[in-house]
């Protein structure tokens, strides 16, 4: 065979690359940590206080972590979008509490209903429980996904999102099963402890258990998901018709995937259920947890399961951080009013100074900086973003200083709130500037 | 079955809404042979392509691959029967790397099942260092050797297309579908491109490729096929084909 030429390689030594993913990784955990610690010593908290507040914030993450491993072996492995991971998560949370609690019968007082009951109470044992929810879980999303898997992409969405919506409304007025709008309370702690000190230890023993679990599934996951079977499932998200063309039935991969996914979800939910001892079908399963949790896979890193992990406990840590800041920041920003506006006036006059100079005088005066400035601007998309964001953020500082002074209780309230809009700013940028995540996919050599 | 056809095609129909893409299509491809398929643009080659490799569903006929019905079989199975197809625009999977889209290829990978994963780790690593060992040398075959572990995206379209060959020679394919195999390509590349089918060819397997590249189509194959608006309109050796008059009006032109 001649004319190799065309598929020549040129060998080049491999460029030692910074794993800039892994930095900042690092540094975001540590710095949402340090501010908890930080917010809570402000608070004057005590040491084990600010380890409790510590162990929630882990718990609930490792939940989160839980159902981005699961939503990333459907979407970020097999490219299935599931629109109602926070169904396969309430199916998993009351399956789990329906089978571990003590039997609640109805409350009627004074004639009447407090409380309608729920389903058993069965008293099973935890283990029993986390088993009962994924396999419930799990054969839900297995049953959705034989018909939806067949459609196109959009449908499969389609019908995750209804169902979920249609599982929160059973939840709510199943009231036999359910326990209706209260739900289910009483659901019992792993260990039972009875001193000064038990919200400590129970947030000790559930980190213990969940990051166990945790761990389990990472190195279950990593194990399937890197094997010739997890090859399959990421050739299906790259072009499912050309791997059907290879000989693969692409339908029972995907309905694979979707289950096991949908498992692992169910899993999240019973978790959940033992993690706050009562479940309601009220905000905890809303559709924004399917979004959470999009977002934490996409900020994270698709199609590796670091970039889940990490993902979770990032954008979990916002919220979790803006709880803990939002009774801080208020009086922060009261002392601090009178150095905020100076230095919003100084940064209005410099701003103004640098634009009279670009527009008008510059051109006489410093010509080489004026056109560094322009080039600058005209060419690099940072420099656009930055004096977008700039301005953004010199109008909300405005904002925050009127607040403060003629309506101080809104900024209490709004601090809450406005994580959301910083989670979708950092969205923006990170889709514009690094779309595969913070933690990338990695290249698979194969020896 | 050495005198019979391996693939016979008869009386396939596909239409795409009002549009007849395949109208009563009848044809056969010798064992051993390297038969093109031309005709101008729309005239459904590469839907009947589609058909006979199982990803599109004929609305009437019959398909026999050697002595199997293979109509309505999903893509899977006719793989499976050693009937692969390369695709004209190449679907390389682009975020794996090309080693990853040639072992994907393979057939019986024993790991490629869930359950084996934790009941049978020993065929599961057997399986998946034979299936890396005849990758490598059919990259060696299609001189890719040297890209196995870069991502499939980062190919030029000449070596999209040889990944697409690669590909299709995993799994050990009795009859190979090209569909414009060297459209695209430099002329060097197409003529080594050729010399290795040529060779496969001697190896015993069979080819059937749509073409444009006349070169290619009278200098390569051996027998020639003609559609039209969805219809075999003539065939025979190149020769024969190129002075038909129906063929230089619809095709070849005056």
């Amino acid at each position: 065979m001649t004319g190799g030429a065309s598929t020549h390689v040129s060998k080049q030594a491999p460029v030692p690359t910074v794993p800039w993913g892994g930095i900042v990784a690092f540094l975001a955990i540590a710095g949402i940590v340090g501010a908890g610690v930080i917010a809570g010593l402000l608070a004057g908290a005590s040491t084990q206080g600010i380890l409790t507040n510590l162990g929630f914030y882990a718990s609930i993450a490792i939940i989160f972590a839980v159902l981005a491993l699961g939503f990333n072996l459907q979407w970020g492995y097999t490219g299935l979008f599931n629109a109602g991971i926070a169904g396969f998560y309430l199916i998993g949370a009351y399956v789990a509490a329906i089978a571990i609690t003590a039997p609640s019968p109805p409350i009627v007082v004074g004639g009447i209903p407090v409380y309608p009951g729920h389903l058993g109470g069965y008293s099973l044992p935890l283990a029993a429980g986390i088993i009962l929810a994924m396999f419930a879980s799990g054969a839900t999303a297995a049953i959705i996904a034989l018909p939806a898997l067949r459609l196109r992409a959009d449908y499969l969405a389609i019908a995750t999102l209804a169902f979920a919506s249609i599982l929160q409304i059973f939840a709510n007025n199943l009231q036999s099963v359910t326990g209706g709008a209260i739900g289910i309370t009483g659901i019992p702690k792993p260990i039972a402890f009875t001193t000064a000190d038990a919200p400590f230890l129970n947030a000790l023993t559930i980190v213990g258990i969940g990051s166990a679990i945790l761990l389990l599934f990472i190195l279950l996951l990593q194990f399937m998901a890197e094997s010739p079977w997890g090859r399959v499932l990421r050739a299906i998200r790259e072009d499912e018709e050309a791997t059907m063309a290879l000989g693969k039935n692409t339908f029972n991969y995907k309905l694979q995937a979707f289950a096991l996914g949908g498992a692992l979800m169910g899993l999240a939910g019973a978790l959940f259920a033992v993690t706050l001892g009562y479940i309601s079908p009220s905000s905890s399963f809303a559709p924004s947890v399917t979004f959470s949790v999009w977002v934490m896979v996409i900020v994270g890193g698709s199609g590796n399961n670091r970039g889940a992990i990490f993902g979770a406990f990032l954008i979990y840590g916002f919220e979790w951080l803006s709880v803990q800041l939002k009774d801080y920041i208020p009086s922060a920003l009261a002392e601090g009013l009178p150095g905020i506006r100076s230095l919003l006036i100084a940064t209005g006059v410099a701003a103004a100074v640098l634009l009279v100079f670009v527009l008008f005088v510059g051109r006489f005066i410093w010509p080489s900086a004026r056109s560094r400035i322009l080039t600058t601007v005209r060419e690099r998309a940072w420099a656009r973003s930055a004096i977008v964001a700039a301005f953004v953020l010199y109008g909300l500082g405005w904002v925050f200083v009127f607040l403060q002074q003629y309506a101080p209780r809104a900024i209490g309230d709004t601090i809450f709130y406005l994580r959301l809009m910083f989670i979708g700013v950092l969205l923006i940028i990170l889709i514009i500037y690094r779309p595969e995540g913070v933690l990338r996919e990695h290249k698979r050599v194969l020896r | 079955m050495a005198s019979g056809p391996i693939l016979q095609v008869n009386g396939i129909e596909k239409a795409f809404g009002g549009i007849r893409a395949v109208d009563r299509c009848s044809l056969a491809v010798l064992p051993g042979s390297i038969t093109g398929l031309i005709g101008p643009n729309g005239a459904g080659k590469s839907t009947l392509f589609n058909i006979i490799a199982g990803l599109y569903r004929p609305d009437g006929g019959e398909i026999w691959f050697g002595d199997a019905r293979i109509d309505g079989l999903p893509p899977y199975e006719i793989v499976r029967l050693g009937l692969t197809k390369t695709w004209q625009i190449p679907h390389e999977l682009r975020n794996l790397t090309v080693l990853e889209n040639l072992v994907l290829a393979a057939k019986d990978n024993a790991g490629e099942h869930l359950l084996n994963l934790f009941v049978k780790p020993g065929e599961v690593k057997r399986d998946e260092i034979r299936c890396r060992a005849r990758a490598r040398e059919v990259l060696k075959l299609t001189q890719l050797e040297g890209l196995a572990n870069e991502h499939a995206r980062s190919l030029s379209g000449g070596q999209k297309k040889l990944l697409e060959l690669s590909r299709a020679l995993m799994s050990d394919p009795t009859l190979v579908l090209l569909d414009e195999p060297v459209a695209g390509v430099n002329p060097a590349l197409t003529g080594s491109l050729m010399d290795l089918i040529e060779r496969l060819r001697q190896n015993g397997r069979t080819f059937f490729l749509i073409e444009h590249d006349m070169n290619v189509v009278m200098n390569r194959c051996d027998w020639v096929i003609v559609m039209h608006q969805g219809r075999r309109i003539a065939e025979g050796p190149p020769e024969t084909v190129k002075a038909d008059p129906a063929v230089i009006e619809s095709y070849l032109g005056g």
